[in-house]
């Protein structure tokens, strides 16, 4: 019987590989003609070609010189490190309360909060829109973020990853003097910095490629994200497909290197042994 | 006792202190608005968003006696009807695909994380670009004749393909660690009893990481319900109105013409739906799964 199956798996091995190629291929397509059409002149592009004729490194020239690329990318980051570092700090604090204080309605609250998990941000977008422009913070970078800073989701993985620490720790700790500032900083975010480090980058990834809420938020050229900016540059308006395309490079390139370097991280914190 | 309870009087009190920022935001970002928009809808509301007069349901039987909501109804269903199960085949595929590592699995591995590191407007523009029309790259590459964004079916095919390509990183990740975290006994225990090829795979494997599947199909299903961004960069609704989906109507109403009525029934619509069906979520496995 196992003689009759070689042929067979055999077979299969190279169909399995041959769709694994195709996948990855139709995968990459995009990213692939991304960099290569960022080196497109205007005629490469009217001419259909997968590669550059001539590669025309004045496209990236064009697109650092954009009068607002810089900015944009300034408010990107300024945004981006500001939520992940608020939402970090509330998400903790409100994960600390509930994994080692007991206070009355301690059950209420956070099924109140989880609740939040059910409310989509697209279907109020235009209550929060009025809120934010009532606080006066349309055009800022405190109302690009505001709107995020309390992830629900992000709550109850640092929550499950607190209540695993155990509340002995917390008890000694307290015995032997420490606030609980001193007991979360010292003792408790360390022993959690994987769940911690997962919401802040996640955080950081999120507010940085968010688009719809800065678009709605942000009126002014000089308070534009990179997201929303990017796709207002006016190069494509001018038929200026390759400084457009370069400048989608710029943007991506640095999260690329950065996956490259942390995917193994990722698996090991999703892979359960 | 009663030194504990003054004890646990202070611990409360502080607890609330560090409750306060995030009660503060989902109060005010998520609370406040759901229900603003609830009670509004049933109101006739002005140009401010002052309440003038009771409206009962008339603000949601003019949203229903729009032709463009009614259209954009069937244009969601459709997406939805398309995108969820092809999104699940492919992002399924490629994770069975990869469950194993071997010596150079890490190349298509890395391929298959790179749409995480992709932002939505980065990907629109780029199918924009790459599906401009008959004159396209891929026409030319394949001999092909496929129209693109120019069409109403061809723009729908675009919309689905970009959907994809939002959602395939995340899903990618959560399904092909759900394959390695199988507990690897169960499945030589299966071998041993002679299950090999597609019946290993089908019967044991897919069978335990049945949640993660689900998960990445609610997902897809949340994504395709309120999906409105890439089509605002895409294609505009068009052609012919042919990708307006209740979101993008919705923000064309709320934004553009400024429909104030219909804005709050619509939402309100919208809000009672995701949390009919985020209440179908598999929330235990969130719930508990970190922990384990």
């Amino acid at each position: 019987m196992k003689m009759k199956r070689k042929p067979l798996d055999f077979v299969r091995y190279i169909l399995r590989k041959v769709l694994l190629v195709t996948l990855s291929l139709i995968i990459i397509f995009p990213l692939f003609y991304m960099a290569s059409s960022s080196l497109f002149s205007s005629s490469d592009f009217n001419n259909l070609r997968l590669l550059p004729s001539v590669p025309v490194w004045e496209n990236y020239v064009k697109a650092l010189n954009n009068k607002y690329f810089f900015t944009y990318v300034f408010n990107s980051i300024g945004t981006s490190v500001l939520s992940a570092l608020l939402r970090t700090v509330i998400v903790s604090l409100a994960a600390f309360a509930f994994a080692f204080l007991s206070f009355r309605g301690k059950k209420a609250i956070f099924i109140a909060l989880v609740l939040t998990l059910f409310i989509p941000q697209e279907a109020i977008l235009y209550q929060n829109y009025r809120t934010v422009a009532g606080l006066g913070l349309l055009d800022s970078w405190l109302g690009i973020i505001i709107t995020g800073l309390f992830p629900a989701a992000q709550m109850l993985l640092i929550t499950g990853s607190f209540s695993s620490t155990g509340k002995e720790v917390y008890e000694a700790s307290k015995i032997d003097g420490a606030t609980d500032l001193k007991f979360m900083i010292h003792i408790l975010l360390p022993l959690c910095s994987p769940a911690v480090m997962t919401v802040a980058i996640q955080s950081l990834i999120v507010s940085f490629n968010s688009y719809l809420w800065p678009l709605l938020v942000t009126n002014k050229p000089a308070s534009r994200t990179i997201q929303t900016g990017m796709t207002m540059l006016g190069f494509a308006e001018s038929g200026q497909y390759g400084p457009q395309m370069a400048t989608l490079v710029l943007v991506t390139l640095p999260f690329l290197i950065i996956l490259a370097f942390t995917r193994k991280k990722i698996e090991s914190t999703l892979i359960r042994r | 006792m009663k030194e504990k309870n003054i004890r646990k009087k202070r611990s409360g009190i502080k607890a609330y202190l560090y409750l306060a920022p995030a009660i503060a935001v989902a109060a005010v970002f998520y609370w406040y608005p759901s229900l603003k928009s609830l009670i509004e809808s049933f109101f006739n509301v002005n140009g401010n968003g002052e309440i003038l007069s009771f409206a009962g349901l008339e603000n949601y039987r003019i949203l229903f006696r729009d032709p463009a909501f009614i259209n954009s109804l069937k244009v969601t269903l459709k997406f939805i009807v398309l995108f969820v199960p092809a999104n699940t085949f492919v992002t399924l595929l490629a994770a069975s695909l990869t469950r194993r590592p071997s010596r150079l699995s890490f190349i298509p591995e890395y391929i298959f994380f790179t749409p995480v590191a992709v932002s939505l407007s980065a990907y629109s523009l780029l199918m924009k670009e790459i599906f401009r029309g008959n004159a396209s790259v891929l026409n030319n590459l394949f001999g092909t004749t496929f129209s693109g964004i120019t069409t109403p079916g061809g723009a729908m095919a675009v919309l689905v393909i970009l959907g994809i390509f939002l959602d395939f990183g995340i899903d990618y990740i959560l399904l092909m660690c759900a394959f390695r975290s199988i507990d690897k006994s169960v499945v030589e225990a299966a071998r041993m009893d002679g299950a090999g090829g597609w019946r290993l795979y089908w019967c044991v494997e897919v069978p335990m990481i049945k949640e993660t599947v689900l998960i990445t199909i609610f997902l897809a299903l949340k994504d395709a319900i309120l999906i409105s961004a890439p089509i605002i960069i895409l294609t505009e609704g068009g052609p012919f109105r042919s990708t307006e989906t209740v979101m993008f109507y919705y923000y064309t109403e709320a934004f553009r013409s400024g429909n104030r009525a219909v804005q709050n029934a619509l939402a309100s619509l919208v809000l009672t739906l995701a949390a009919f069906v985020m209440a179908l979520f598999p929330m235990k496995n969130r719930l508990t799964g970190d922990k384990a």
